[in-house]
């Protein structure tokens, strides 16, 4: 199988940290930005030295890449292209939150024809809502006219490929009160739509004042009501359900939407992906690795000719198709029995197969592979489908809407 | 002068924590007959759980070796006994062996009621018995204040009571010169005709079963053939030896002495504590009185828990069997937890021993259902049933009565505690008989209780309601007609045999509604509603729900979040396996033993 290779680029940074957010992000000047720009070029640097593969997808995420100044965006660029090959068509993504490209139209306009030029071709924008009132609740510094601007600007200069996030299941928020919100960014006709369900994770002020009982979680049947009526919304008004999350828009009479972010999709099939910078994250011939999430730290291997990777694990046959069989069940088509396969037997850079291979494995059909190594897990997996929640057939296995709802159950018998 | 001279067989008592163990091994230590590089921490006390819970469950028994200031050299047989009142009848048959006892009093807590217990034990073998303060060491020692207390409490003459630290050696010489001086040497004629006591067995895979005796009368030698007069058994001696501690083989035993003897016996019911071994050929009399069949006090079921095979379970209990008399088990067949066994035990201590022995050196994974007792239920043609399983119940239209073990419990508190114990009692239904004032602020209460009521969480209540302080010890006193009704609990309408218990009607509905209450809280969600009932009979008396989920979804899983949110499932699945099926109802393993422990302190 042909397996590609992503770059993700890691920046830190926010203006202000929303409330729900667990992300690594903080408040820094503008130094600290071009000493972590610096950095980062030089890590481009070091880590093109041990790729020599060809790159589909570059992604800049965070934090907040667009708080990030011009100048060192583009020099981080030139530096990503001088040292990998990055594929003339590939996808190059970054975010940019309503309200820090710039204040004023024409500074939002240079930091988009910038962009441009630079070769960006998709914008992931972190809208997460269309009301004032629950945007500032959530601790987002942008209002909803800032976003409509700064789409109409980005239509203006040519951009076609644009993603608007939306959270749903703000404490307070009713499905009504969701499903407007949708509508409103609808209207908008981005080509990708990403839409989540609020988590209090630990450690995020709403976390802390729900435990305090000042704003109460809203109950799991109603969010289940939302993001249902949410889907339906979104597939009347011509967008693919294409993962768990997220939502693509369709061309007339097409079943695929091309607008399907390809980047993110590295991530469900079990292909590579580099993560540069602080606390990032990469996935390499079953390889998974971390950087370390310490800035000093970060910046002192740097300055050591070192990849400040802090955590590394060799995975073995069973986490590769593990791993592709979880995530893989959050799209669409849900995990064929030929990709698990191909994860169960992939080859790790040595050449030489994952660890914990069964004797005979490649001679045997994928399916019959398949369940032989969830062998345990089988009769849970037949009743889930037996419930609708699931559904297995020749080809592999793949979630139902309903099961999305209870998926970790589901994916838990294939871990 | 006789060799009987220079014995010495003493037993040391005290409360649990008080010391006696550290002080065993400070006694081993300086008499030499260890290395030094040998000694693990707690000599005797040989079973790990035993050094985690710090008390001694098996006996073992060692030969110390003391040169005195008389120029003498002693032989000292120390006979360690178990320190919880569940082995109290093991203690009792410990200290007949003995001919004097040390009295470890800790000289910051005082006397308490485990002490009383084991002293009034050792008055009953008629033993001398020297008391001794311990911890001395510390600073918040009142040794005149334990020695008023041995003086009031016990009756005994504690004014040159040595004052001592087991923990840090201090005073121990002089302990032993006092020991030599106290303790009387045994009596006994070693060309009479043998009379030796069973005071411990264990099973060695090598030799068979090992027996711990102390000669009365009479010798034994290998090649001897002997009988246990009690059970009535044969067996041809193929060892004996002293514990040094260990097993070293000698020639022979000779009445005053104390050592092993080996004679391939299969196992330890074969060789009971207490029986009385004398020669088959030339028999003595009578057997020593004081033999018991060791009895079952509390029950419960163990089954194999998902994944767990039944013939491991069987394999490791009847391991545990061959080296406890006291523990039995019989195949017993549930409808929620399928096959698996019924055993009783002498008490809860030894259950939970017993269980986590099953979990920790077998490495096997059990349900224990609820602990019981055992009823009595008087059937309306007369006959009388011993029903230790509540399921097993008869249709109650054909019952008579039933009755419940009565134990009389005895409970040493400081007196700022009396009333909140008086309380908790009263709970569990406690009927006091009396109470009396010790000294000025340490009182004891008399109370009689239904076991069913002790074995639950009693300790432990009681422990929290006195910082620690107070201390129980109880024994069986009567059956007694109580008015009891089973209650079963039904889970989406499914009745769970192993959650029956049987409770005193005027309580079945709180209780009801406590565990209903508390099996909500155990239950995961599902994904449909789980109704959860208490039932008498067909009447449903309590009732909760476990809501269904509707959402167990990550909304995002992008590349820093594959190895989270595999851990994340991972603990799922592994959640799910401590889990049983009941149709179409999970329920984690806990619910079994969790759900009576509803604490009363609320």
């Amino acid at each position: 199988m042909d397996r590609k290779t992503g770059l993700y680029i890691h920046f830190p940074f926010c203006v202000k940290k929303c409330n729900y957010c667990a992300f690594l992000s903080f408040n820094a000047d503008e130094s600290v930005r071009r000493d972590y720009a610096n950095a980062l070029m030089h890590e481009i640097e070091l880590a093109g030295r041990e790729f020599s593969g060809q790159i589909s997808t570059v992604y800049f995420g965070g934090g907040t890449p667009s708080i990030m100044d011009v100048s060192l965006m583009s020099l981080i660029m030139k530096a990503i292209r001088r040292n990998f090959d990055v594929l003339p068509d590939a996808e190059i993504t970054i975010e940019a939150n309503p309200g820090t490209l710039g204040i004023k139209d024409r500074v939002v306009r240079a930091k988009l024809i910038a962009y441009r030029s630079m070769g960006i071709n998709r914008l992931s924008m972190g809208v997460q809502s269309m009301d004032n009132v629950r945007l500032h609740m959530l601790g987002r510094i942008h209002t909803a006219e800032n976003v409509v601007r700064d789409v109409n600007i980005a239509r203006e200069l040519g951009f076609d490929n644009i993603n608007l996030d939306l959270i749903f299941s703000v404490p307070g928020e009713s499905t009504e009160d969701a499903l407007e919100d949708a509508r409103k960014i609808i209207d908008l006709r981005p080509e990708h739509i990403s839409c989540y369900s609020l988590q209090l994770e630990e450690g995020t002020p709403f976390y802390e004042m729900a435990e305090q009982g000042m704003i109460s979680e809203v109950p799991d049947e109603e969010d289940r009501e939302t993001y249902h009526r949410i889907i339906e919304l979104l597939r009347k008004s011509g967008y693919e359900h294409y993962e768990i999350s997220n939502f693509a828009r369709l061309e007339e009479g097409k079943e695929h939407s091309p607008f399907r972010s390809q980047h993110n999709s590295l991530y469900w099939s079990l292909d590579n992906y580099i993560g540069l910078g602080l606390g990032a994250s990469g996935f390499m011939d079953g390889i998974r690795y971390q950087n370390t999430d310490d800035m000093e730290e970060y910046f002192r291997n740097i300055a050591d000719d070192q990849l400040p990777v802090m955590e590394e694990k060799i995975n073995s046959a069973f986490d590769n198709i593990s791993e592709a069989v979880f995530t893989g069940l959050r799209r669409k088509e849900g995990i064929t029995y030929e990709e698990a396969k191909a994860a169960y037997l992939l080859a790790s850079e040595q050449g030489s197969t994952a660890s914990g291979v069964i004797a005979g494995a490649e001679d045997m059909s994928a399916d019959e592979l398949f369940w032989k190594v969830f062998a345990e897990s089988r009769e849970e997996a037949e009743e889930y489908a037996a419930q609708g929640l699931l559904v297995i057939d020749e080809e592999g296995l793949r979630l139902t809407e309903k099961g999305v709802d209870i998926s970790n159950g589901i994916m838990s018998l294939f871990v | 002068m006789s060799y009987l001279d220079n014995i010495r067989n003493f037993s040391i008592i005290a409360h649990i924590d008080h010391g006696k163990s550290t002080l065993a091994d400070r006694l081993i230590e300086k008499t030499g007959l260890v290395d030094k590089r040998d000694m693990k921490e707690q000599y005797l006390d040989n079973m790990d759980i035993e050094r985690e819970r710090g008390i001694t469950i098996k006996l073992q028994t060692t030969r110390l070796s003391y040169k005195a200031k008389d120029g003498q050299e002693y032989i000292l047989n120390l006979i360690d006994t178990p320190g919880h009142v569940d082995f109290n009848y093991e203690v009792s048959r410990s200290l007949a062996a003995c001919d004097g006892a040390v009295l470890v009093v800790d000289a910051t807590q005082g006397v308490e009621a485990q002490t009383l217990g084991n002293v009034y034990l050792a008055l009953d073998e008629d033993l001398e018995i020297l008391p001794v303060l311990n911890k001395m060491d510390l600073d918040s020692a009142r040794p005149d204040d334990a020695r008023a207390e041995i003086e009031d409490i016990i009756g005994l003459d504690a004014s040159e009571a040595p004052e001592i630290s087991a923990k840090t050696g201090m005073g121990i010489d002089e302990m032993l010169e006092k020991l030599v001086e106290t303790i009387p040497a045994p009596q006994g004629d070693p060309d009479g005709r043998l009379k030796a006591l069973i005071f411990d067995s264990y099973y060695d895979s090598y030799k068979g079963v090992v027996i711990y005796t102390r000669i009365f009368d009479g010798r034994v030698k290998k090649g001897d053939t002997i009988r246990m007069m009690n059970t009535g058994k044969n067996y041809e001696v193929t060892e004996v030896g002293y514990c040094i501690p260990g097993t070293v083989p000698a020639d022979e035993l000779k009445a005053g002495e104390v050592g092993y003897i080996c004679g391939s016996i299969k196992q330890v019911a074969d060789a009971r504590v207490g029986d009385t071994i004398t020669l088959a050929s030339d028999p003595t009399d009578a057997p020593l009185k004081g033999y018991k069949k060791a009895q079952s006090m509390v029950y419960c079921g163990i089954f194999p828990a998902e994944g767990e095979k039944y013939e491991n379970v069987k394999d490791a209990l009847e391991k545990l069997q061959v080296n406890d008399a006291a523990f039995n088990f019989e195949p017993e067949n549930s409808a929620a937890l399928g096959y698996g066994f019924r055993c009783g035990f002498l008490g809860l201590l030894h259950m939970d021993v017993i269980t986590e022995r099953l979990a920790r050196e077998f490495d096997l994974d059990v349900i224990t259902t609820l602990p019981s007792v055992v009823y009595k239920v008087v059937m309306k043609d007369g006959t009388v049933l011993d029903i230790q399983n509540p399921s097993n119940l008869p249709n109650p239209v054909d019952i008579a009565h039933i009755e419940e073990p009565i134990v009389k419990a005895d409970i040493m508190t400081p007196n700022e505690f009396v009333g909140s114990i008086m309380s908790l009692c009263q709970n569990r239904r406690g009927n006091m008989i009396h109470m009396e004032y010790l000294t000025k602020t340490r009182v004891q209460l008399h109370y009689e209780m239904p076991l069913n009521e002790v074995i639950y969480d009693f300790f432990d209540a009681l422990k929290s309601r006195t910082r620690g302080y107070a201390s129980l010890d109880y024994e069986f006193l009567r059956y007694q007609p109580a008015k009891l009704v089973k209650l079963d609990i039904l889970l989406n309408r499914e009745l769970i045999d192993a959650l029956s218990t049987i409770v005193p009607e005027e309580e079945a509905m709180a209780k009801g509604r406590g565990i209903c209450e508390k099996l909500k809280d155990i239950i995961p969600r599902h994904q449909f509603e789980v109704p959860i009932q208490a039932a008498i009979g067909q009447k449903i008396i309590a009732r909760e729900t476990v809501r269904a989920y509707r959402k167990d979804v990550l909304a995002k899983c992008y590349g820093g979040d594959v190895s989270r949110k595999k851990k994340l499932l991972e603990k799922q699945k592994a959640g799910k396996k401590r889990m049983r099926q009941f149709g179409t109802v999970t329920v984690p393993q806990e619910a079994f033993t969790e759900v009576l422990k509803l604490d009363d302190g609320r």
